[in-house]
């Protein structure tokens, strides 16, 4: 058969296809994860997203920003994938999902270090469960025998004490906003944000009565309401992915900027512009320079005409 | 390179012209009265000597005309004898042995053109061969000396398009040791033959016949691959192109690169390979296939993500560039070579068959990458929807070729290479596969090719006659239904197959409208380039200089493009093994005073002249380039300044002959303008073919219809001739000039509405197409045109006449020499 190049947009996916005779190359969009937050386009090697905010009606909640994929451009690479904080997009070949970028170093992964002491967890707590905004964490607890527990009261305390308490966390839909740890009183899960970064709302400039960013913001509590009715940012939950900034509808009021990304350590040009859009160029030198590559370091600096701005 | 004078008078010496009058034994003698054309001749002025001969191209019959010239100082002959397509360039020889210039000759034709088609009517046939002799002497008075023009040769040879044809023409020069560029647009030489899997009928590998060919090709000292790349322009004539071409960036440095691999290695991107008709996938970094020469690697800046995993791979070769960019290469070269191939149809455009549609319709090219051991599936025919081997398989023929609606022509090798798969596939899963064929008709001409067909029918395939009119599919099993009738039966059939494979149609190689372009080539109906002569020049472009070779001229299997290469190599050779190559000085000349570009924007000639042989600047005279004119004269004609002048066949002379033939009894004339290799050819076969038609016309060559000025018309109907005929070859293609007989319809569709208008009777200006085949056309024709002289009668013709000639006269004003 011919090659056949296939794109299919429904409510729930956007599906881009290259079928050929032998091989068969999927990109799939899942729009419930989707949050609309810009990361993945600046990541394509190929420019081939978009991403388009949304109109809405007076009165209306602000909706997310929607993405496009252009199949022209695309080259299945799966860079989008990898990079994606809530892991909407899925890149297969032949229905598996081991991405060659990876296998080859051609691209990093993004480091999710999330650690978890089960053995500190009060055996009746499942608040971590019922804090993740994305809902990805499932708390089971496990009675001698196997046994998965349904009532904890049922028991006696000595099978209780010997209860085991097992997190389940979809680590590849995560972005890292630690939620959970805050939310965890006995402190039996750590988190580390993989991107690291700044974000303010300057309240004077937001529009009377806008709550735009907030309405789309997809961790509960990175943005909150104060008294006076503005948008207000807590640090603490920001996963710096950005959304906010996109449906954002006055330019100076809200100010988003990636500092570091914790990813796997790779040697590639494709990182290096990739981070360099995604944080910005003095950003992308600064980790240059702490992973040691010169050459690299020494291209940005070219193409942005600057002076190594940290020695 | 020596231009021919302009159109001056010939030097004052008095005019003394010398008339041969030839018997050809009885074959003139026999019906025109020799004496009486003798005595005739001594009294037309400046004719000094007279002299018959029983054969003039016969030795003593030349070695007369030799002794003329000395004795009597003669410094103008006129052979009276065979038609001048027959002895011109004979005679011509003979009176330069004599010491005169060979463009001093002019013939009159009284043997086609007189004693054989009026063998009937002596008295008239002797009139007419009178006349004959009358014009001739008349344009000989103005004929001037002319120097046959030389242009120096660059020894060197452009073939464009290395698949099979190319690379052979390109050896065979090479071999006989010119330097040859060959441009490629693609990565690789190759061409198509380098993804076929096997050859028919002998079923040899193709990659392994065609591989080491392609490997001389890459080491031969006297070739130059230049790959990649597109040809952008391509100025000069014939002896001297000058060429510019464009090296696309493959972002590895040729030099540099060792085809080593390792970069394809660590590349993580792939893309559809073209190369295997996009059944598999090529890394972003690669060779289209193994075997590629040259071989270097190139980068799709399309796909790439610019890792630099390449760059690391490579290492200290260094030879993976970013920042290559696209070099624009000047070559000299006297002759190109054209073998551009051909394109394969995709028949997505037509739904019922399902391409595109059902995964399990391929095209025969694609099966040619399934079943090719190096290809994407490692040489297992499977189907795209299970991954599994079919059980049944139909091909189906003709799709898109000899379809008055897609592509009327054959393909050629169509059938050919569908006899290869199938015995190929009988070969390979011997019972366990069942094989239909869907043909028209099974044309197997070549060498050994209806043996193979034999072997394909003895392999138990079943041949079924009948075009298939749909596919349907089981959307369950994928499987296809092929509804079609047998033709031999009578009845309707069906048949359930795992597989379809189309032999789809070849057609013209994308990008030749472009080619044309650039060369100046014409196309045929059918896309393919147009040769010279379809029988005696094949392998020639209509532009001097300029060969075809291979599928690019019309679809040819491998064998026929080798030959059709090496043919086209010593064509090639023709022009590029001499020092300097000869133009008959017949060429247009422009007389710079006249023209009317100087001072207003004109260039008429520039876009009228078929083979772009004009320049034309803003504010300076047009210029012909004197090597790319073929001396057609259409310019001329066309020319409202009257600036130019054809050599040889000036206004001045052309009116002479008009004057001439016009002298006595115009009214009862037919006055025609014939082209030399139509419509005069086909005059001259009414004549060898004895066809006899009323001995009323007077005959005045011209090289090309496109030469027959307007005012010529007018002149003949001024001084009152009866009736007026263009004969020119047939629309569209015949022109031996490519386009000049468009020129004059358009020409004298204008003129002839024109004359209607002011009263004259339409049947009394024909415009004809007489192709050289066509003598009985051409006789039919001339009684015609008599029959309808007659009908309108003397008198009505002399009145009108006597209506035009005033109007015509104040247009002709300017004329009056
Ligand atoms: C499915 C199939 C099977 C076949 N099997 C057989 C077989 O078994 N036996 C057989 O005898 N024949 C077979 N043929 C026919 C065979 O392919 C042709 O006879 C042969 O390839 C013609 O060679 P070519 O050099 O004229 O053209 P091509 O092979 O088409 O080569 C033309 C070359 O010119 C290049 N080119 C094109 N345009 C330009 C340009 N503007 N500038 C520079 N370069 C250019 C192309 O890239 C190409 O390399 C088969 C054909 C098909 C479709
Ligand atoms: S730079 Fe491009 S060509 Fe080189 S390895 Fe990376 S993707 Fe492949
Ligand atoms: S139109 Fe004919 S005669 Fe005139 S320059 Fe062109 S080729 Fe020569």
């Amino acid at each position: 058969m011919p090659l056949k190049t296939v794109k299919k947009d429904t409510a729930d996916t956007l599906t881009l296809e290259w079928i050929l005779h032998v091989k068969n190359y999927k990109l799939t969009l899942d729009k419930a994860r989707c949050a609309g937050c810009q990361i993945c386009s600046l990541a394509c090697p190929k420019e081939a997203i978009k991403v388009e905010k949304q109109p809405k009606a007076q009165g209306e909640k602000a909706k997310k920003a929607k993405v496009d994929i252009d199949l022209a451009k695309c080259n299945f690479c799966g860079i989008c994938d990898i990079t994606c904080p809530y892991g909407a997009i899925k890149l297969t070949l032949n229905g598996s999902h081991d991405l060659s970028v990876l296998a080859k170093e051609s691209y990093p992964e993004l480091v999710r270090d999330i650690k978890v002491d089960t053995r500190q967890c009060p055996k009746e707590c499942d608040d971590c469960a019922e804090a993740c905004p994305l809902g990805l964490i499932t708390v089971s607890k496990i009675g001698f025998g196997g046994k998965p527990v349904q009532n904890l009261t049922a028991l006696t305390p000595s099978e209780r004490s010997r209860v085991q308490i097992n997190l389940a966390i979809q680590k590849e839909y995560c972005p890292t906003c630690r939620v959970c740890e805050y939310k965890c009183a006995p402190g039996a899960i750590k988190v580390r944000k993989f991107m690291e970064g700044k974000i303010s709302i300057d309240q004077s400039k937001c529009p009377e009565g806008c709550t735009d960013c907030l309405d789309i913001c997809p961790i509960t509590g990175a943005l909150f309401l104060s008294a006076d009715g503005k948008v207000q940012v807590n640090e603490l939950f920001c996963d710096y992915c950005g959304a906010c900034k996109v449906v954002c509808p006055v330019d100076e009021a809200l100010t988003l900027k990636r500092t570091r990304i914790l990813h796997t350590p790779v040697h590639s040009g494709a990182w290096n512009k990739a981070l360099e859009r995604l944080t910005s160029p003095v950003d992308a030198v600064k980790e240059l320079k702490a992973t040691g590559s010169k050459k690299a370091r020494e291209a940005v600096c070219k193409r942005f005409v600057f002076e190594e701005v940290i020695r | 390179m020596s231009q021919p004078e302009t159109g001056k008078q010939p030097a004052p010496e008095p005019l003394r012209i010398g008339v041969f009058i030839c018997h050809c034994g009885l074959n003139i003698a026999g019906t025109v009265d020799i004496k009486e054309l003798v005595e005739y001749s001594k009294t037309i002025p400046d004719v000094v000597y007279v002299k018959e001969n029983r054969y003039t191209c016969a030795d003593p019959g030349q070695d007369e005309i030799r002794k003329g010239i000395k004795e009597y100082k003669l410094n103008r002959v006129v052979v009276a004898a065979c038609s001048p397509r027959m002895h011109e360039a004979t005679f011509r020889r003979t009176v330069s042995e004599a010491g005169l210039n060979p463009f001093l000759f002019e013939m009159a034709n009284i043997r086609e053109f007189s004693s054989w088609c009026h063998p009937s009517t002596p008295k008239e046939a002797t009139e007419r061969a009178k006349d004959a002799i009358r014009m001739a002497v008349a344009k000989a008075r103005l004929l001037m000396p002319l120097q046959t023009i030389e242009v120096p040769v660059t020894n060197k040879a452009l073939v464009i398009g290395g698949g099979i044809a190319g690379m052979n023409a390109a050896l065979d020069l090479a071999e006989m040791g010119f330097k040859v560029y060959l441009l490629e647009k693609s990565e690789s030489i190759g061409g198509h033959m380098a993804a076929l899997d096997k050859t028919f009928p002998t079923l040899d590998c193709s990659i392994c016949i065609e591989g080491p060919k392609m490997v001389d090709v890459g080491r031969h000292p006297n070739i130059q691959i230049i790959a990649n790349a597109d040809l952008l322009k391509v100025d000069g004539y014939v002896g001297n192109f000058k060429v510019k071409i464009r090296r696309n960036p493959r972002y590895v440095m040729a030099d540099k690169c060792t085809g080593c691999g390792e970069c394809k290695d660590v590349c993580p991107i792939e893309f559809p390979n073209e190369w295997d008709m996009n059944l598999g996938t090529r890394k972003a970094i690669s060779v289209p296939f193994d075997q590629a020469v040259p071989l270097i690697y190139t980068i799709n800046k399309d796909y790439c993500i610019e890792c630099y995993k390449c760059v690391d791979a490579c290492g200290a070769r260094e030879a993976i560039n970013f920042e290559q960019k696209p070099e624009e290469i000047d070559i000299e070269v006297g002759a190109i070579i054209v073998a551009t191939g051909y394109d394969v149809y995709l028949p997505y455009d037509m739904p019922l068959l399902g391409y595109g549609k059902y995964p399990n319709v391929i095209t025969s090219m694609e099966f040619e990458r399934l079943i090719l051991a190096a290809g994407p599936t490692g040489g297992r025919v499977i189907r795209q929807s299970d991954g599994q081997k079919p059980h049944s398989v139909a091909f189906i023929q003709c799709v898109g070729s000899r379809d008055k609606n897609k592509y009327p022509y054959c393909s050629n090798y169509c059938c050919m290479y569908t006899l290869k798969h199938v015995v190929q596939l009988k070969e390979k899963y011997k019972e366990d596969i069942e094989v239909y064929v869907f043909y028209m008709d099974i044309r197997s001409p070549g060498k050994g090719y209806e043996e193979f067909y034999d072997r394909a029918r003895e392999k138990g395939v079943n041949f079924i006659r009948g075009r298939v009119s749909r596919i349907d599919e089981d959307p369950k099993t994928h499987n296809l239904i092929l509804h079609s009738e047998d033709e031999n039966l009578g009845v309707p059939i069906e048949i359930e197959a795992e597989m379809v494979v189309l032999a789809t149609a070849s057609i013209p190689k994308k990008g030749s409208d472009e080619l044309a372009r650039i060369l100046n080539l014409t196309r045929g109906a059918d896309g393919f380039f147009m040769e010279s002569h379809p029988k005696l020049k094949p392998m020639d472009a209509p532009t001097d200089g300029i060969f075809f070779a291979g599928a690019c001229q019309g679809l040819k299997d491998i064998p026929y493009s080798v030959s059709q290469g090496s043919g086209a190599a010593s064509r090639a050779a023709t022009v590029i093994s001499k020092p300097t190559w000869k133009i008959e000085p017949i060429v247009s000349v422009i007389d710079e005073s006249k023209c009317r570009n100087v001072t207003a924007k004109c260039g008429i000639c520039a876009d009228k002249c078929p083979y772009q042989a004009i320049k034309v600047e803003p504010n300076k005279p047009a210029q012909v380039i004197t090597a790319s004119c073929h001396g057609c004269g259409t310019c001329v004609a066309e020319c409202p300044q009257d600036a130019i002048t054809q050599m040889h066949f000036t206004d001045a002379q052309i009116m002479a002959q008009i004057r001439a033939a016009l002298e006595k009894d115009p009214e009862d004339k037919i006055l025609a303008f014939l082209c030399n290799w139509c419509s005069y050819a086909g005059a001259d076969l009414a004549g060898t073919s004895r066809f006899e038609y009323p001995p009323s016309i007077r005959a005045i060559r011209v090289m090309c219809s496109g030469r027959v000025d307007r005012d010529f018309i007018l002149e003949a109907l001024r001084l009152g001739a009866g009736m007026v005929l263009v004969g020119a070859c047939h629309l569209p293609y015949d022109c031996h000039y490519i386009s000049g007989n468009y020129k004059m319809k358009a020409r004298t569709d204008a003129l002839k509405g024109m004359l209607e208008k002011l009263g004259m009777s339409p049947e009394r200006f024909r415009v004809e197409y007489v192709s050289a085949a066509e003598g009985v056309h051409y006789a039919e024709l001339i009684r015609e045109i008599d029959a309808q002289m007659h009908a309108l009668g003397k008198e009505k013709i002399k009145a009108e006449n006597a209506k035009l000639k005033p109007i015509i006269e104040n247009m002709l004003k300017r004329k009056k020499q």
